[in-house]
């Protein structure tokens, strides 16, 4: 099966004098799962309604198995697409809404009826057949929604914001079940989420967006491991920001923080004064004076109690202040203020950041040094 | 001492018995139910009067006298059924009901979704345009009517024809209300479901759109009757003759003429049609919506309840 594959070119939209969309270009294979990330405004929706058909593109190209569709419309477009609130027909039945596509597409009485209950079965609301969408509960409703694009069998569909109404323990059950309808039936599956969570639990690969352009396009674990910026390093989990200067050393970098030098793995786009990052769980913090390339002395500043770990910040020799998740599994010493500590950063995760100095600088302000999600 | 005012003030409220509600924020608003009820029982006491009078028995209409239903039903020439030109009136505002009712309704529609698409320059003019009516003087609208039936549009003239656009004209507002109201509530996103499912624009309006806003159609529907069948100033400015006289004229004129129960026992029927109409709206306004979340639009039919009386 080799449909479903999607390719944006160029893809820009502007309302007025606004661009939503600045200039887009991705390819999404057949059967993938792919995610667009990022925070309001971002332009993640547009670009999804413009798939679908809802708007059109001001520039660019969209292709479905190398057909520009840019100027079909909607109804002749396939791609279905799953809204965040649903969008339910409230004067049909649970069973109408689920076959109402089929009318528009020659399948006779039987085989829609057929398709029809597969599907209802798929998503489990077979029982719900003759009920009114108006006396379903959130999660029902989000699987009518699903079943009515699914019964269309269309090889991409796209969730804007699917679980986004629903409450976080039912957000979860329905994580999973997506990727397992999504992975049973090959279909392309874009989409559209501002949870990090869902992002990486689901999809394949991930597209972090800020401004209408793509920041950093990759899969889950690349993208959560390697953020080439600090916006990326920030929207996905908390990120230790720290301002340094990078010089090539090898195969990896120095990083030269304050008065001390440390190793990174990481080669940077260009060495000079840039952003170096490290996720809190990295932080490694030993006793004091324990010795060691990228160690640095620090004190502790305070600890704040947060369930299956600490959240232990500590002003480092040179001023920066650094954040450490320490596990609570009964090994760990707990810290109190006032500790005096080693801090180990390691070469293999701490990372510098593509961003130029300024734009870095935008995004980290004030108290942002250490920035949590 | 140097008490301020403010500190004064407190004192005399504080020192007050609680019992007396002005200065007691936690007692029952008395005063408010009380006023309440004296209007309620004052607006409904000269209704209820001119019913008790198309029920009397003698022919004053000044006076309760006796009991009867002859005013309605009487053999007499003088009663609803009786005289031939109150049986007109009723059947010439039945017919200006109905046809504003047909009119009135699918253009207020239209016009309702055009004003709920339309962005960009000119959209808020034409907001306000389309709402004017609602709170222009019926007179100057009638008089501005009446001048360009006699004038630009003379091929039309005065008559039925006048009668009918100028009761669609005024009425549509009405509907925009109740139709956008309802467009809000079932919002842009079912519209864009549906062609993305595969139904092409007009399938969409037939089979998803109408739909859903049948509670609101048929609200409108019914209120654009009520509103029609107890118009009187445009009715008369754009009036041709006697055959063109609607009920309202007619109490009108009879009340100066010679009055007689009758016109009472007439007034009564069209406050029946008025009162049912608008109840079978709220009714079936609600029992279309059943099971939805109470929404703006209900409360918006109630308050176009109260703007029925203009």
């Amino acid at each position: 099966m080799s449909e479903g594959d999607i390719r944006l070119e160029g893809l820009v939209k502007n309302y007025g004098d606004v661009v939503a969309v600045d200039g887009i270009d991705l390819h999404i294979p057949s059967g993938e799962f792919f995610t667009m990330l990022g925070p309001s405004g971002c332009g993640k929706t547009t670009t999804l309604r413009m798939i679908a058909g809802f708007e059109r593109p001001t520039e660019g190209q969209i292709l479905l198995d190398g057909v520009d569709m840019s100027s079909t419309p909607p109804h002749k477009r396939r791609v279905n697409t799953v809204f965040q609130n649903y969008a339910l027909f409230t004067h049909m039945t649970v069973a109408e809404n689920v076959g109402f596509g089929l009318r528009y597409q020659k399948v006779s009485k039987d085989e829609a009826k057929r398709r029809v209950d597969a599907v209802m079965e798929m998503v489990q609301i077979s029982e719900l057949g003759e009920r009114r969408t108006s006396e379903l509960s959130g999660g029902q409703q989000q699987r009518v929604a699903l079943a009515r694009a699914l019964v269309l069998e269309a090889p991409v569909l796209l969730l804007d914001e699917p679980l986004g109404a629903l409450d976080a323990r039912l957000r979860l059950d329905l994580q999973v079940e997506l990727k397992r309808i999504q992975e049973q039936l090959e279909v392309t599956f874009i989409y559209v989420t501002h949870d990090q969570d869902e992002a990486l639990t689901m999809s394949d690969r991930v597209a972090v967006m800020k401004g209408g352009k793509i920041e950093q396009c990759d899969v889950p674990q690349k993208l959560y491991e390697e953020p080439n910026t600090a916006f990326v390093a920030n929207f996905l989990g908390s990120a230790n920001l720290l301002s340094v200067e990078a010089r090539a050393a090898g195969a990896g970098c120095d990083v030269i923080l304050g008065n001390f030098t440390l190793k990174s793995e990481s080669k940077p786009e260009q060495a000079g004064v840039g952003t170096a990052m490290i996720r809190p769980e990295y932080v490694k913090l030993e006793p004091q004076g324990s010795e060691g390339e990228n160690r640095i002395p620090g004190m502790v500043e305070e600890v704040v109690y947060m369930g299956f770990h600490q959240d232990v910040r500590v002003r480092l020799a040179n001023g920066e202040l650094i954040r450490a998740d320490v596990p609570n599994d009964g090994d760990s010493p707990e810290y109190e203020q006032g500790n005096a500590v080693a801090v180990h950063l390691r070469a293999a995760n701490l990372r510098v950041l593509d961003d130029y100095p300024d734009q870095a600088a935008d995004e980290t302000s004030g108290d942002a040094d250490i920035a949590a999600v | 001492m140097s008490a301020t005012p403010t500190e004064q003030a407190v004192t005399t409220q504080q020192t007050r018995s609680p019992r007396f509600s002005l200065g007691n924020p936690w007692s029952k608003p008395r005063w408010l139910t009380g006023v309440t009820w004296v209007y309620i029982l004052w607006s409904l006491l000269p209704v209820l009067l001119a019913i008790r009078v198309a029920f009397n028995e003698g022919r004053s209409r000044t006076s309760i006298d006796g009991w009867s239903l002859k005013w309605f039903f009487g053999d007499n020439s003088f009663s609803v059924f009786g005289d031939p030109a109150l049986q007109d009136a009723l059947t010439h505002s039945l017919l200006l009901a109905g046809l504003a009712m047909l009119i009135a309704t699918p253009l207020g529609i239209m016009l309702a979704i055009g004003l709920q698409r339309w962005r960009g320059r000119g959209s808020g003019p034409a907001n306000v345009v389309a709402l004017l009516p609602l709170v222009t003087p019926e007179l100057v609208f009638a008089v501005g009517l009446f001048l360009l039936f006699t004038t630009l549009l003379s091929t039309i003239g005065l008559g039925t024809t006048a009668q009918v656009i100028g009761h669609v004209t005024f009425s549509m507002s009405f509907v925009v209300v109740i139709v956008r109201g309802r467009l809000v509530t079932v919002g842009p996103d079912v519209e864009e479901a549906a062609a993305d499912l595969g139904a092409p624009p007009l399938a969409v309006i037939w089979r998803v759109l109408l739909p859903l806003l049948a509670p609101a159609i048929a609200a409108s529907l019914l209120i654009v009757f009520a509103l029609s069948i107890d118009d009187f100033v445009v009715s008369q400015y754009l009036a041709s003759g006697a055959e063109t006289a609607t009920v309202p004229m007619r109490i009108y004129a009879q009340a100066r003429g010679a009055p007689l129960p009758s016109v009472n026992a007439l007034a009564t029927l069209m406050l029946l049609f008025t009162l049912l109409a608008l109840v079978l709206a709220y009714v079936v306004f609600r029992f279309m919506t059943r099971g939805e979340k109470r929404g703006s639009a209900i409360e918006q039919i109630a308050s176009i309840d109260s703007g029925g009386g203009r």
